[in-house]
């Protein structure tokens, strides 16, 4: 059924180099018709959004990263290789868009010829035509047309020019195919890569030459090839001592010698650069000294911005959800099915969206710089700094992207082309603090640290804030450096990326960017901490055996004999009750392990239950200091005052054995370390996973830093205390 | 001996020079591909703040490298 609904629509694949403003037309023709999904054999993701042609039909249209050519040097540009490769693969494409950079057309059409030579139908989109129409440089298209016998369409993404017409084109394509003649190719293999061809044909029957000479090229990591047929490849390759490097260097060479006359001849007015505004500004921003200043000031600037808006918006979410949840029990009643839905349901879907404005903010920020074109320019000045952490320029996107949630943020590594660059990313980027310890670190630095001011300006509560992210910083940048030195491949690293010239944001990609991200972290981590949300009000609920009543009873009577009014009975009740659910019992257990730390069994419960997903940590504590019955769940009451009356319950707690208060300033701290440093996230650990390709690394992650984060809370304890 | 060619470290800020050809095999693959062709002009831009990479111009492309993809370029004298 799937195979054939997939037959029905026809597939269009949209590629172009880096920078070609493919993504721009890619939004302009699907919008929000799109999706993101797996692509098998790489663990790469793949987007693809519905087109609709004028005569009603739709495609769909499959957005492949940039690449300059078949000779991918990073797992995204792997794909473009690897699909154009194999006519089974379910996203090979029916037609293609190709999109150039008209203005920079000379180097713009190597990966076209080596589409042409697959003789695959493409119709050749020149982009950026009204700079083009700025700068004076006038296009011959119907030379264009003649010279490399496709079609050709000028369009405009960012004034949506001839959007319609390139459309029209698809469909004419898509009915009628024109592929390049069978006997025509744009490069002419040597006498040596003939012979391969042929070889290639015999022993696995494909017959078109150039496709032969990808086979061979690519042997060792094209996903859909059988172990045999790599074999086969492999002494064909060693028998025909082929060079592969030398001969991509010389393929390349030939196809640029092949087309930069055929540009030349079809554009009027070549194209001279004069300095421009782009030089100006980089005069500046990449400036020896100003640069890494104006870094760390747009930084500053982005986080206090963070800090300042996403307040009002995480309110109103709170907010919203305690009325809702009120309602929801005045007209339910009691009973176990409205706890299920409030205690449950309802603060686990609060828990969640309560991070959207956060996260949103911050990746619409990152965004806008990324549009701009000045995450490059980030790239190429830190290119060094990160590489002493074993990292690559481009590790720091992943890392800002980091702060905000690390799920986008590790997808975001895939533009790193090293392997094991990228892995010490997708290692290091969750020790960044997310927005997720955010609500941590505010109730245990408020329950903590004095509110006084350090050498006059600075409140200590701040001071202890900011150390907080510096301390993940640290810690990522050393595990990087940690692992740099442990791991050793000889494999390439490349940083060669080319710097765009700077241009006002396309607001419809930065939303759609932003969309994107939101949609990640929701279906991503909202689903498993509204699992957590769930199981936790389950255990918390129930016990083993009938341990639940007798400690209903037993509480009942002690609070009589103890005189407590009726408020203060519920309280006391429900404690005792909690006390001897299943939570209550996982949490006395693992006391032992965690009293090194300063923490009791409840603190226990709440670590447990964090170790899905650290944000549930507030609302554990909630729970388990009983804010039921009175104040009410820290999630649906004013924020300021719930955690007021988390803190001052926080407060009173005492050891049962000793009768030392539990929340010390030692406590505090070490649990702030705990937080910082600890690997408390499902959803991070499933992602990398999937990026890894196995649960190998996502295993030493857990691990290694859980272990790291109990001897930094041992020690920050012992220090304090 | 007197070498017969310079490299992109050897340039003075906003100095250029035409390139002769790629020494390293993996880096010409990419180099070329993203149109650092023999013969096409390479503008020195600047060095960034904590050394080791270089902003270049290619026929009015801006293109970072490290110093090692640098000194793979060899440009005439």
């Amino acid at each position: 059924m799937m195979q054939q609904e997939e037959d029905r629509t026809p597939r269009v694949a949209l590629v172009g180099n880096p920078n070609s403003g493919k993504s721009t037309v890619f939004n302009l023709l699907t919008g929000l018709r799109q999706q993101t999904g797996n692509f098998p054999g790489v663990t790469v993701e793949i987007k693809k959004g519905r087109m609709r042609f004028p005569s009603g039909k739709e495609a769909t249209l499959i957005d492949f990263p940039g690449t300059y050519s078949l000779y991918p040097t990073s797992s995204d540009e792997k794909l473009v290789a690897a699909v154009m490769c194999d006519p089974q693969n379910p996203f090979f494409p029916d037609a293609l868009i190709y999109i150039a950079d008209v203005t920079h057309l000379e180097r713009h059409l190597l990966l076209l010829t080596q589409l042409l030579d697959l003789h695959l139908p493409v119709i050749l989109a020149l982009n950026m035509s009204d700079t083009a129409l700025e700068m004076g440089i006038k296009v011959n298209t119907a030379k264009l047309i003649e010279r490399l016998g496709i079609p050709v369409i000028s369009i405009s993404g960012r004034k949506e020019d001839n959007i319609q017409k390139l459309l029209s084109e698809v469909e004419k394509t898509l009915k009628n195919p024109i592929r390049t003649a069978e006997n025509v190719f744009f490069y002419k293999l040597s006498d040596g890569e003939k012979q391969i061809a042929d070889a290639v044909r015999h022993n696995l029957g494909i017959d078109n030459p150039y496709r032969a000479l990808l086979l061979v090229h690519h042997r060792d990591w094209l996903p859909f090839l059988q172990p045999q047929q790599r074999e086969i490849l492999g002494t064909i390759a060693e028998t025909k001592d082929f060079q592969s490097l030398r001969a991509q260097v010389d393929e390349t060479l030939d196809r640029f010698d092949r087309f930069v006359p055929i540009v030349r001849d079809a554009i009027q007015q070549p194209p001279v650069f004069p300095s421009t505004a782009t030089d100006r500004i980089d005069a500046v921003l990449t400036h020896r000294w100003w640069g890494p200043f104006i870094f760390v000031a747009v930084m500053l600037l982005i986080f206090q911005a963070i800090f300042d808006w996403s307040g009002y918006p995480m309110d109103a979410i709170e907010n919203g959800f305690g009325i809702l949840s009120d309602g929801v029990q005045s007209t339910l009643g009691e009973g176990w099915f409205t706890e299920l839905l409030t205690d449950g349901i309802l603060a686990g879907l609060s828990g969640i969206l309560v991070f959207v404005p956060q996260i949103a903010l911050l990746f619409l920020l990152i965004a806008i710089l990324e549009e701009v074109g000045y995450m490059a320019r980030v790239v190429f000045m830190f290119d060094k700094t990160m590489r002493r952490f074993g990292m690559n320029g481009r590790s720091v996107i992943s890392l800002i992207s980091g702060s905000a949630c690390a799920v986008p943020a590790i997808m975001s590594s895939r533009t790193i082309g090293n392997w094991q660059e990228r892995l010490i990313t997708v290692m290091v980027t969750p020790f960044i603090s997310c927005s997720a310890r955010i609500p941590v670190y505010l109730v245990l630095i408020g329950l903590a640290v004095p509110a006084v001011k350090v050498a006059g300006i600075l409140s200590a509560q701040t001071l202890v804030f900011g150390s907080m992210y510096a301390l993940g910083v640290v810690a990522a940048l050393l595990s990087g450096w940690a692992m740099k030195k442990w791991l050793r491949t000889r494999e390439p690293s490349f940083l060669a990326i080319e710097l765009p010239e700077y241009r006002m944001p396309h607001w419809k990609n930065v939303w759609l960017s932003v969309w994107e991200k939101v949609v990640a972290f929701v279906s991503g981590a909202g689903k498993i901490i509204l699992v957590v949300s769930i199981v936790l009000w389950a255990l918390s609920r129930y016990g083993p055996g009938d341990s639940i009543a007798l400690a209903t009873e037993q509480a009942h009577t002690e609070a009589i004999a103890m005189r407590l009014d009726s408020n203060q009975t519920e309280d006391f009740v429900q404690q005792r009750r909690l006390e001897a659910s299943f939570a209550g019992k996982m949490g006395k257990s693992f006391e032992p392990l965690i009293r090194p730390l300063g923490y009791d069994w409840k603190i226990g419960i709440a670590l447990l239950t964090s170790f899905a997903a650290r944000e549930v940590f507030t609302g554990t504590l909630a729970v388990l200091y009983n804010m039921g019955s009175e104040e009410g769940d820290i999630n649906n009451r004013d924020e300021n005052e719930a955690k007021a009356t988390l803190r001052s319950k926080m407060k009173t707690e005492t050891f049962s054995d000793t009768g030392k208060p539990v929340y010390s300033l030692a406590t505090a701290m070490s649990l702030l370390v705990f937080y910082a440093l600890a690997m408390q996230c499902f959803s991070t650990l499933a992602v990398v996973r999937r990026e890894t390709g196995g649960w190998k690394w996502a295993a030493l992650q857990f691990f290694a830093m859980s272990l790291l984060a109990y001897f930094g809370a041992w020690a920050v304890y012992e220090i304090f205390s | 001996m007197q070498r017969r060619y310079r490299t992109i470290p050897d340039l003075k800020i906003n100095e250029s020079a035409c390139t002769i050809s790629i020494s390293d095999a993996a880096l010409a693959c990419k180099l070329t591909a993203m149109g650092v062709l023999p013969g096409t002009r390479i503008e020195m831009v600047r060095t960034s703040p904590f050394g080791n990479a270089y902003y270049i111009k290619v026929d009015g492309v801006r293109i970072a490298l490290r110093e090692e993809e640098a000194a793979s370029i060899l440009l005439e004298i």
